[in-house]
């Protein structure tokens, strides 16, 4: 350890691992730490089943849960869009070669007590329950201006001017009422709340776009679910990392980050080692005094043996629940994975229901999502606050990521890292850095 | 080189194409045994007397021609996070084979090879196969480690034992052939995907299970 290092990363959670790989890539000198024994922070996913009832303080499982070891079970529910952010990382880095995916098998939508497939093409819309026949008419057409919609094309704005028009502005243009604005906002653009509609409307309008590229993919639904969970990821990441030369402790607990006199980071104490660097990259639960609350999210794992109803028995699924619905601010969001990932033994589901917190009495606001699960075997519920750093790094080199927040899928989670990437180096990442021929599969 | 790519070519009396079956087959040992230069002697037919570190290869892949199938080796070496104990269990997840490696001139690399020896039974698939290899068997002379006692070790614990060298290639692409032949090559057998899991790749298949043909 009594080394020096262009960079030290502490935490081995999905954010810290892409950018141990991007700096190992670019040629710097990395050492990677986690405090714990096991890869992946808040995004590991805990194996053996015994492990979680023991985080959760539970009596451990009787033997109807089959081989603990069977299980691996995320702390923090997210999927892959097929088109998006992570997915571009990991085949521009080579890491997916380490990780296998299976498509999630549907997407639903709350309304008014019940759940309906998300529409996201023209046939499906007209098939859809959740709007009447002229509603539906109305939505094809915003569909059909989405799809043709083009950045770089001012002729497919047809009249608008989506970098400053607002997206209510289009919402009342095509006629759509406020149930259909609702499941497009928060089913197929994926917002947490409704802040969006003053927004400029091309925001919307791409990620409209990445939905049902994404879609475009591989079918049935937009999301991708690695095998045996998402802490698969941060390993992959890691991997990549050391590949490039970085260097990997784990179960080594940190004491302090060294200042110097300028107040710049000068190196990494465990015990009576230093490790000299020039950079400290890390999530938030190494710098305390440095981050600052955000806000609150409640989830809340739900071990199931049966599928969720009216989803036709699907293995994976995701269903939101637009705040309006149950008269919230942001949504709730449901999650369900299943041993067809290799996460559970065959029979057992995984659900994972959550929200950003809004009252003195979380619980009670996920219940429109409990309702929808059926009986559930076993309940685990964590509250954790969400941080965000106090300042940029640039003072102190030391780079601190954000805390996993709500949203569904990693598109945040890639922006942060992209951006930490940048303050870090003054520079974006160089995809080209990664050698191709090096352990390219000849097929 | 006792590899061969071609392996699916005529065959007498007509018989059909061979079976190509696919394993996961994983490194480990101490650093600076030797890992990767055994994989380099096997792949490539390389040889670095000042071998760097690991750095680069995520994974490498070479054939070896049996009778009637063709074995495509996917061979994973540990990037050197074994120096710290801090091997991802992604690097042995789904892994059907293992070759442990030790320097026949450090006692110390051999004792080390029986933990890792333990670890995979205790973390891998227990139908591996694991091989262990007393590897530079050309420095001989500053031998530190029994051949005798290094392979009563192995049957006790139902390893295909070898001495190799990778300077001199002695034995390299056997262990590697023994392997071969051990593993069960039955249609369906193996680890390999589950039905229907994909790796991401701009217009790649569904990746097929682990034999095919």
């Amino acid at each position: 350890m009594d080394e020096e290092y262009d960079a030290i990363v502490l935490g081995t959670g999905l954010k810290e691992c892409i950018l141990s790989g991007m700096l190992s890539v670019s040629g710097k000198k990395v050492l990677h730490i986690d405090r714990n024994k096991y890869y992946g922070g808040e995004s590991a996913s805990i194996t053996p089943l015994e492990e979680l009832f023991e985080k959760f303080n539970a009596p451990p499982p009787d033997e109807t849960y089959g081989r603990g070891r069977d299980w691996n079970v995320d702390l923090i529910p997210k999927f892959l869009m097929a088109n998006g952010l992570l997915v571009k990382l990991l085949i521009h880095t080579g890491v997916t070669r380490y990780l296998e995916f299976k498509s999630v098998e549907g997407s639903y939508v709350y309304k008014g007590g019940k759940i309906s497939k998300v529409p996201v093409d023209q046939k499906e819309a007209l098939a859809s329950d959740l709007m009447g026949l002229f509603e539906k008419r109305r939505f094809r057409n915003f569909l059909i201006y989405v799809q043709d919609f083009d950045e770089q094309d001012a002729r497919t704005y047809k009249g608008f001017d989506p970098t400053t028009d607002k997206m209510s502005k289009i919402y009342n243009n095509f006629g759509l009422d406020k149930n259909t604005q609702d499941f497009t906002g928060h089913a197929l653009a994926l917002y947490l709340d409704d802040s969006y509609l003053e927004q400029p409307a091309i925001q919307t309008i791409n990620r409209i776009k990445l939905y049902s590229d994404s879609l475009a993919r591989y079918g049935k639904s937009p999301y991708l679910y690695p095998m045996y969970g998402l802490g698969e990821l941060p390993q992959g990441f890691a991997r990549l990392s050391a590949i490039y030369g970085g260097t990997y402790m784990l179960d080594k607990p940190i004491d302090e980050i060294v200042l110097g006199e300028d107040g710049k980071v000068v190196g990494v104490r465990s015990g009576n080692e230093i490790a000299k660097c020039k950079q400290v990259y890390c999530d938030p639960s190494y710098v305390p005094d440095r981050v600052r609350r955000k806000g609150k999210v409640i989830r809340c794992i739900c071990l199931l043996d049966h599928p969720i109803a009216n989803t036709k028995d699907a293995l994976s699924t995701q269903i939101i629940i637009p705040q309006k619905q149950v008269g919230r601010n942001s949504d709730i969001y449901v999650s369900l994975v299943s041993y067809t990932h290799q996460v559970a033994p065959k029979g057992w589901f995984i659900a994972m229901v959550s929200t950003t917190v809004e009252t003195e009495d979380p619980e009670s606001e996920i219940k429109p999502g409990l309702e929808l699960l059926g009986p559930i075997r076993q309940k685990f519920v964590s509250v954790t606050d969400y941080f965000e750093p106090i300042d940029d790094g640039s003072q102190s080199q030391i780079f601190i990521s954000e805390s996993y927040d709500a949203t569904t899928h990693f598109e945040t989670t890639c922006l942060d890292v992209l951006k930490i990437y940048k303050r870090g180096t003054d520079e974006d990442f160089d995809f080209s850095k990664v050698k191709v021929e090096l352990g390219e599969e000849e097929q | 080189m006792a590899t061969n790519r071609s392996g699916a070519s005529q065959r007498p009396n007509g018989a059909p194409q061979t079976k190509v079956c696919q394993f996961k087959l994983v490194l480990l040992g101490e650093s600076a045994v030797g890992k990767s230069s055994l994989v380099l002697r096997f792949v490539k037919g390389q040889f670095h007397e000042y071998q760097e570190s690991t750095i680069g290869a995520a994974f490498l892949t070479q054939t070896v021609c049996l009778d009637d199938t063709t074995v495509k080796f996917e061979i994973w070496d540990t990037a050197g996070q074994e120096r710290y104990h801090s091997l991802a269990p992604m690097y042995y997840r789904g892994a059907q084979a293992a070759i442990v490696v030790y320097d026949i001139t450090n006692q110390d690399t051999f004792g080390r090879a029986k933990n890792w020896v333990k670890e995979l039974q205790r973390q891998a698939s227990p139908s591996i196969v694991i091989a262990l290899a007393g590897n530079k068997s050309d420095l001989a002379a500053k031998r530190m480690v029994e051949f005798d006692e290094a392979q009563a070790y192995a049957d006790e614990n139902g390893l295909l034992f070898m001495e190799t060298s990778a300077k001199t290639a002695m034995n390299v692409n056997d262990i590697f052939l023994a392997i071969a032949n051990k593993l069960p090559k039955s249609e369906g057998a193996g680890g390999g995907s589950a039905a229907g899991a994909r790796r991401l790749a701009d217009g790649e298949q569904p990746r097929s299970s682990a034999c095919c043909k």
